[in-house]
């Protein structure tokens, strides 16, 4: 686990998910496998791109709203529920009960993930791939993590 | 004439002279036939998959595919064989873009029952739940049956010249086989036991549709697929120990991928195809109808508000609502599908019992 405290939602955040995310085998595992996507976090105004690409997560960045509007699809909550869930995870090592994404999704009137194209093909990765992004924020256990600005 | 030469053979019995046997001299005029040799795909990040195969005139996916026999595309097909009888031959009829990916990544996303669920995590439920649970996957492990039973008679009817769909139909029908291992082991590691099998009025719809593979992938995909796709979001929200959550987590997946061929194709077929949104959305319609008979049969109802409200005294309230969360949830996603794909979507024009809530 890293030592220092990173801050959520920020890039560098999404960085050490990420390489935890791309190194631990136990993503790597049964139900897991290729995933080509592009998503969109949406955390209140704040914006990022997470590039999904074969077995990995290709990279991670901020993102615009035209990003957005390129993503397959993006998750979208407010700062206190993605706390919330990450919270959760860490307290657990993954997800459990309200705060899967799947459940989190159900949970909600309109659901977590949304896209501005409208191409359901594309917007239903979210299901097919719900596997692997519940790995990588299950991942997000590892990283030491902070809500509070400096 | 060809060269002949000569061998020595053992004899057969001991003490015999030793046979001459002739044979010609092998001539390899099969060899240097090859449509387009010279081809030489080299693996990429992902690896070498189906669909980087596709180049040169192995990448040429043809309209229509009138050869007969069992021809992998781009080989040098046999004269005079007896046809075999495809009758799917239009690439209108079968293709989706993504069946190579939706290939490949059935393969690398499979998942065994037997290992892989960790079973011992199943410990004892109360009766009534357990019975429910039953039930629900008595429902499930029939849909399965039938997804095998409809996925396979078609696809011997379908040409070679789209392999990719073929391949990938291969890992529909034993995704559909894996599902009924999986539930039907569920139903019978917890001291209950299989249920009564469902009414499946859509389980004939899906059989006995013989107008066309587009029309049964409308079926499929809008209704059954998605049907199934939530029920299992539904059952592991609401999951009583690990092994139900991993089932119905893998069982999304699989669904998903069918479901998304389903929806490449239709939006390929009526793209390519003026009178394919006509019968779609006749075949729907029919679907709808019969999914709507199907649920008037209280007993998935009644099973799944069990199993969300925590038993018979959780399920009158609570269980029934979110039954019917999970049926309005159902629904409109079914009319968004319908309305990307440029299908009649007005709710009014459903059956009553199949309108969302807020459309009543």
């Amino acid at each position: 686990m890293a030592s220092t405290s990173l801050l959520f939602p920020s890039v560098e955040w999404l960085q050490a998910v990420r390489e935890v995310f791309n190194t631990s085998e136990q993503y790597r595992g049964t139900g897991s496998g290729r995933c080509d996507c592009l998503v969109g976090l949406k955390v209140d105004n704040e914006l990022f791109r997470v590039d999904f690409e074969g077995f990995g997560c290709e990279s991670v960045k901020e993102a615009s709203q035209a990003d957005l509007d390129e993503a397959d699809f993006y998750i979208e909550m407010p700062s206190d529920e993605w706390k919330a869930m990450l919270d959760n995870i860490r307290t657990n090592g993954h997800a459990v009960g309200e705060y899967t994404i799947n459940t989190l999704d159900l949970g909600r009137e309109e659901g977590i993930a949304h896209s501005t194209h409208g191409d359901q093909y594309r917007q239903d990765l979210f299901v097919r791939y719900n596997q692997t992004m519940q790995f990588f924020f299950d991942a997000s256990s590892r990283v030491a993590t902070t809500y509070e600005r400096a | 004439m060809a060269k002949q030469t000569t061998d020595t053979v053992s004899a057969t019995k001991i003490g015999e002279t030793p046979k001459q046997v002739v044979h010609p001299e092998p001539q390899y005029r099969w060899m240097n036939q090859s449509r387009e040799w010279g081809t030489r795909v080299l693996p990429g990040e992902k690896g070498l998959t189906l669909d980087s195969l596709n180049v040169g005139i192995y990448g040429e996916i043809p309209q229509r595919w009138d050869d007969q026999g069992r021809n992998p595309r781009g080989a040098i097909p046999v004269k005079g064989a007896l046809p075999i009888g495809y009758s799917v031959t239009s690439k209108t009829e079968l293709w989706a873009p993504s069946a190579a990916q939706l290939y490949e990544e059935a393969i690398q996303r499979r998942w065994a029952p037997a290992t892989d669920v960790p079973w011992s995590t199943v410990q004892p439920l109360p009766d009534d739940v357990e019975t429910a649970i039953c039930q629900v996957c008595t429902e499930i492990s029939q849909y399965a049956n039938t997804d095998i039973e409809v996925i396979t008679s078609w696809q011997h009817r379908m040409s070679y010249g789209y392999h990719e769909v073929k391949q990938f139909l291969a890992t529909a029908s034993l995704d559909a086989a894996r599902r009924y291992e999986a539930l039907r082991k569920r139903a019978l590691i917890n001291g209950g036991g299989l249920g009564l099998e469902p009414m499946g009025q859509v389980n004939r719809v899906l059989l006995e549709s013989r107008g066309g593979w587009t029309e049964t992938v409308s079926a499929l995909a809008l209704i059954r697929g998605l049907f199934l796709v939530t029920m299992c979001e539904y059952l592991l929200r609401h999951a009583y120990n690990e092994a139900e959550r991993v089932i119905y987590s893998y069982v999304i997946q699989d669904v998903s991928r069918l479901v998304n061929y389903g929806l490449d194709h239709l939006q390929y077929s009526i793209a390519h195809d003026d009178e394919r949104l006509n019968a779609i959305t006749t075949m729907v319609a029919i679907g709808v109808a019969m999914h709507n008979r199907d649920l008037r049969d209280p007993v998935l109802r009644e099973a799944l508000a069990i199993v969300f409200g925590g038993g018979v005294a959780g399920a009158r309230k609570e269980g029934m609502s979110i039954f019917f969360d999970f049926m309005d949830d159902f629904r409109k996603r079914h009319l968004e599908l319908r309305r990307w794909l440029k299908l009649p979507a007005d709710p009014a024009s459903l059956p009553l019992g199949y309108r969302p809530r807020d459309a009543k």
